[in-house]
């Protein structure tokens, strides 16, 4: 009941926020001037110019602009990108495909190496794994990961040429169906063995360079929350009962440590996203990510403001899916302020 | 309570203790975070980075006539480390690594503090505002908040200096638009909360005008909490800035740690490793500093949060 | 309510004794020195009697409370030495565990000594059955001991129950671990065979299993037989809970700690800690936590368990008339030592070490006259490397020279009535005067 309720009032702040992001976007882009740049050529007279103009709505006011923008995406018109030369709905499944398929498997190994670590730390606190835990964890939340992806780059693909870069060997793709855009997903579909073999192997050094700051802070958090709880009455209660310190640790100890926990891994997931640009770029992973940073160079207003949409809105809806989450697990909590 | 003649003077009285306490207090908690081994690591590569930073014109010399751009040497480009007057080496365009790790360090302290005392004074000011006036204005100021920290804040930065334009300035703008909400949240709160605490209650009672509690209590309460984030922004800004850079955003050929890390990505495959890996170091360097000097920081003020011991 | 002393234990005879503290030592690490917690303490605890160990916020009762459960944190805790013995019983082979003649309705027997069968050798202090000393015995059989033989109530139940976890799903872990026999035997599930099923049903009978077999007892042919195990165990959860006169404990049973209210919270806690009859029990300052009209009902409860089942109860508090009330022998501890300790009435009519008199001048009467409460002069004294002295010395009223410069002994000064004061022995020699109590001013 309770949880419903939250979730319910939840969902009604959401639209807000979501129209706060695009005015916040529509705003900044004309900041920057008109977009009618990009329909231009050095050929066209005033009257032509100015006829652009009135078609796609440039010479109204700002305000008119933006309802006419907004309306166009909510209608599935999400406008024409300069880089990828074709219209941004067009192109951006694909792309987003892409990124997704590298944000999620280096999302799912920062959870679980994440969490593994940090709980390893947490119950051998202040001896040497966790110190060496510690070392790592820190490292990984100061880590630019830009310079940490061409480290990997000088070390795996050019020195020891043990990893690919790019995201597929396009030979052995090029005999497969694309349903989900998933590569690995669309490997196994296929039935094809070597080509998820292929897939995996492109996937590593992106996912690894991804998801090392991730795994740091997920790793810290659970440390910390481990040993606090560690030090509650209930653990010491639930020895007391006669149960093996595994038990105490993993029903006792960690679950309840695992709820602060979830709300960073929240966080995290908006640190991946935000990562997949510099990864994407640096391992030439064709995903939105690197779409996004060539049409910030090349002043590509329609990708960059759907772009920034998109992740913000992701970005919203996980954190709201972890914030229930988190109200399901600790079932004390109060929910609302 | 209010009608004895002596409340004034008893509340003198008090502050002026409460300033010797809090000046006590502050050595013990310095002792404290002495004691603690990764901060005192932390402060000396912070204090190292600084003096390289402020003593770079005296460790070269400066390229003429703007020395925060790269000296350009056609005649030794692409040189591997230790070669003479390349100890680091160079990139392919005649870059001396060296001089952009060094230089970079000024750069990378500007950007920092900077965005930094930008975003402390805005933020500070905007929370102060709306968790003095509440209300209304503070329930709009906390929606702006929200939608601001509902992007992410590398990609709002870069949607920023996208549109303002490539330029290292550009940069720090586009930092302080995304990095002031932190402050602005963290300064109401404090206020909330110390508004409702008694002491607040005492000087009212005395009748101190609003500003006057405001001054002497609320700012310099809530001083600690915004100085241990303050610290941690003075790395992150530099990550985010030299990520930005390494995009694309700052002007090409500048001295700055992302900008020759991009330099350099190109040549790896050649095995010109030293390029992008010097600067980038330095990236972390600076950004682990700080984080373990900020660390320190909250574990002596909030003792709720593990201590890193 | 209880009428004072008269549903005490009756029998002057005394009771086998169940566990037996030697000059136990527990000290602490600390950035200052070595703090002796817990300093030469000894003492006996009898079946079926209520002992209190009474003393200030940081005497070291506790400390002493939890190492009969080895659960002193280490570090920064330290073994520094003495013993516990402590002699497990076994269920009662003719009723169960139910309660008859052969066993005094307590459902338990004593153990033979495995090493001399019986009939009393070193090993077992000459008792002829079997005694273990807590401090040496192995991890595991230290375990086995916990919540089956020697059970705990800890002071805050809110704090000391998973907020994560249902009830009924914390008590069933008791049983899990103590009773995994009986657990498959009421739940009629056939085990024998050494077939891959049967181990996964005995290891999710003891708790042992892990998360994919859990997932495999999900399917269909095992699943029916998990139930009935789940099932078997809740039966038992339930009657555990009945015990505590909780009514309805099938819906308690699927509550969250934070639903419940305080004194119900306890419930579930004595519940837990009865739920295998054990010989002993620690209560670390039960009702403390709880409203004062809660806690006549949780004391009255553990009074009427304890005397049912005849469970030796070593009942840690710092309120006196609260032990006066429901102990059988009382021991008043004080900076890490035992001062005193002696029977109820007797220690309560008759006090004789200056510490133990404070307490009870500081101790609100109804023959006194109000507002004028006595308080002992002076703080607890450090416990950091503490020099040779009486502890209380420094703010003794009777205190000479003599009691800074030695230490005195626990000595007997009547039936079953001990004290460590130099007024009630003699100092070794070489020493100064003697305190006497005429020293004692106005």
């Amino acid at each position: 009941m309770q949880i419903r309720d939250y979730i319910l009032r939840r969902l009604m702040v959401l639209p807000i926020l979501i129209i706060g992001t695009s005015i916040i976007v529509f705003a900044l882009t004309r900041i920057g001037g008109s977009p009618v740049g990009i329909y231009l050529s050095h050929e066209m007279t005033p009257a032509q110019v100015a006829e652009i103009e009135a078609r796609f709505h440039l010479d109204e006011p700002v305000p008119v602009q933006y309802f006419y923008w907004i309306s166009g995406v909510v209608r599935g018109d999400l406008g024409w990108s300069g880089v990828a030369a074709a219209p941004v709905a067009e192109v951006f499944p694909n792309k987003l495909a892409a990124t997704m398929e590298l944000a999620i498997a280096s999302g799912l190994v920062a959870v679980a190496l994440g969490i593994a670590l940090g709980t390893i730390a947490g119950a051998r606190r202040n001896r040497l794994p966790d110190h060496i835990i510690r070392i790592v964890a820190v490292s990984g939340a100061s880590m630019p990961m830009f310079w940490f992806a061409i480290l990997l780059l000088i070390v795996f693909w050019v020195n020891l040429g043990w990893f690919p870069l790019g995201r597929s060997d396009p030979n052995i793709f090029a005999s497969i169906a694309h349903p989900t855009g998933l590569y690995t997903i669309d490997a196994i579909l296929a039935g094809s063995f070597k080509a998820f073999v292929d897939a995996i192997w492109h996937l590593v050094l992106p996912a690894v360079a991804l998801g090392y700051g991730a795994t740091a802070i997920i790793a810290r958090m659970m440390r910390s929350s481990l040993v606090e709880e560690l030090q509650e009455d209930y653990v010491d209660a639930a020895r007391a009962k006669g149960l093996p310190e595994r038990l105490v640790l993993r029903r006792h100890a960690r679950r309840n440590a695992l709820i602060p926990t979830v709300t960073v891994i929240g966080l995290t997931f908006g640190f991946l996203l935000q990562g997949t640009v510099v990864a994407e770029i640096v391992f030439r992973w064709p995903g939105i990510g690197r779409w996004m940073a060539a049409a910030v160079l090349r002043g590509d207003q329609a990708t960059i403001m759907i772009y920034v949409m998109f992740t913000s809105i992701l970005f919203l809806v996980v954190n709201l899916v972890v914030d229930v989450v988190y109200a399901y697990l600790d079932r004390r909590v109060v929910l609302g302020e | 309570m209010v009608d004895s003649p002596n409340t004034d003077q008893i509340y003198l009285q008090t502050r002026d203790s409460a300033w010797r306490v809090r000046a006590q207090r502050g050595w013990e908690l310095t002792r404290t975070m002495l004691a603690n081994p990764t901060t005192v690591i932390g402060l000396t590569i912070v204090v190292l980075l600084i003096l390289m930073a402020l003593s770079a014109p005296w460790i070269t010399e400066p390229n003429t006539p703007d020395a925060y751009q790269m000296p350009r040497d056609w005649s030794a480009v692409r040189v591997p480390p230790g070669s003479p007057g390349h100890i680091l080496g160079t990139t392919n365009r005649g870059g001396d690594v060296l001089y952009g790790v060094i230089w970079g360090a000024r750069t990378s302290l500007k950007l920092s503090l900077m965005v930094v005392s930008l975003t402390v004074v805005i933020g500070v000011v905007i929370g102060s505002v709306a968790g003095f006036t509440g209300g209304r204005v503070d329930e709009v100021l906390m929606r702006i908040v929200d939608v601001f920290l509902s992007i992410p804040e590398l990609i709002f930065a870069l949607a920023i200096a996208a549109v303002l334009g490539p330029s290292f300035t550009n940069i720090i703008l586009a930092l302080v638009v995304v990095f002031w909400v932190k402050y602005a949240r963290i300064m109401r709160s404090q206020i909330i909360r110390i508004k409702q605490s008694e002491y607040i209650d005492a000087a009212r009672v005395i009748g101190d005008s609003k500003l006057r509690i405001y001054l002497r209590d609320i700012l310099p309460n809530s001083f600690t909490p915004v100085m241990v984030q303050a610290t941690l922004d003075m790395g992150n800004i530099v990550l985010v800035g030299a990520t930005l850079s390494f995009i694309g955003l700052s002007e090409a050929g500048i001295a700055e740690w992302g900008v020759l890390v991009s330099e350099g990505q190109a040549g790896i495959s050649a095995g010109r490793w030293w390029a992008p890996t010097f600067p980038g170091l330095m990236v972390f360097l600076w950004a682990l500093a700080f984080n373990l000097v900020g660390d320190g920081l909250r574990d002596v003020f909030d003792p709720r949060t593990e201590s890193a011991r | 309510m209880m009428s004072e002393g008269a549903e005490k234990n009756p029998s002057k005879s005394p009771a086998p004794v169940v566990a037996s503290v030697a000059d136990l030592q527990v000290h602490f690490q600390s950035k200052r020195g070595i703090v002796h917690a817990v300093d030469g303490v000894s003492f006996d605890i009898h079946d079926g009697e209520t002992l209190g160990l009474v003393g200030e916020t940081g005497c070291g009762k506790s400390v002493t409370a939890r190492s009969f459960l080895r659960l002193v944190p280490k570090p920064p805790g330290i073994d520094a030495g003495g013993s516990i013995l402590f002699r497990p019983r076994t269920t009662c082979d003719a009723c169960e565990g139910r309660g008859c003649e052969s066993c005094h309705q307590t459902g338990r027997v004593s153990a033979g000594c495995s090493a001399c069968s019986g009939k009393g050798c070193s090993e077992c202090v000459q008792s002829g059955e079997e005694t273990l000393d807590l401090m040496q015995v192995s991890n595991s059989r230290m375990r086995s001991l916990r919540g089956d033989r020697i059970a705990m109530i800890f002071q805050d139940p809110g704090k000391a129950l998973n907020p994560a976890l249902t009830i009924g799903s914390q008590i069933a872990e008791v049983f899990y671990q103590h009773r995994s026999a009986e657990v498959l035997d009421a739940a009629n599930v056939d085990v024998s065979g050494i077939d891959p099923g049967s181990l996964l049903l005995k290891r999710q009978a003891a708790q042992q299993s892990r998360t994919i077999e859990r997932t495999l007892l999900k399917i269909p042919p095992l699943r029916s037989r998990r139930n009935q195990i789940t099932a078997a165990v809740d039966d038992m959860v339930a009657d555990a809970l009945a015990e505590t006169q909780i009514a309805n404990p099938r819906k308690i049973m699927q509550r969250y700690p934070h639903e419940l209210s305080g004194g119900m919270r306890q419930r579930v806690m004595i519940a837990q800690a009865l739920a295998c009859n054990p010989d002993l029990l620690i209560a670390d300052e039960p009702t403390t936590a709880l409203d004062v009209t809660v806690q006549a009902r949780i004391l009255e409860l553990i009074h009427e368990l304890q005397q049912r089942r005849q469970t030796a109860v070593l009942y840690i508090s710092h309120d006196l008339s609260l032990v006066r009330r429901i102990c059988d022998r009382v021991a008043v501890m004080y900076a890490g030592r035992i001062v005193e300790i002696s029977d109820a009435d007797q220690i309560f009519q008759d006090p004789r070490h200056p510490y133990t008199r404070g307490l009870l001048a500081a101790l609100p009467s109804a023959t006194q006259s109000r507002g004028k409460l006595a308080a002992i002069e002076g703080t607890v004294p450090e416990l950091v490397d503490p020099t040779p002295s009486c502890r209380f010395s420094g703010r003794c009223p009777n205190e000479v020279e003599t009691c800074a410069r030695f230490d005195p002994h626990l000595q007997s000064v009547g039936d079953e009535h001990s004290v460590a004061c130099f007024i009630y022995h003699e100092p070794p020699e070489g020493s100064g005067g003697r305190p006497t109590l005429a020293a004692r001013s106005s």
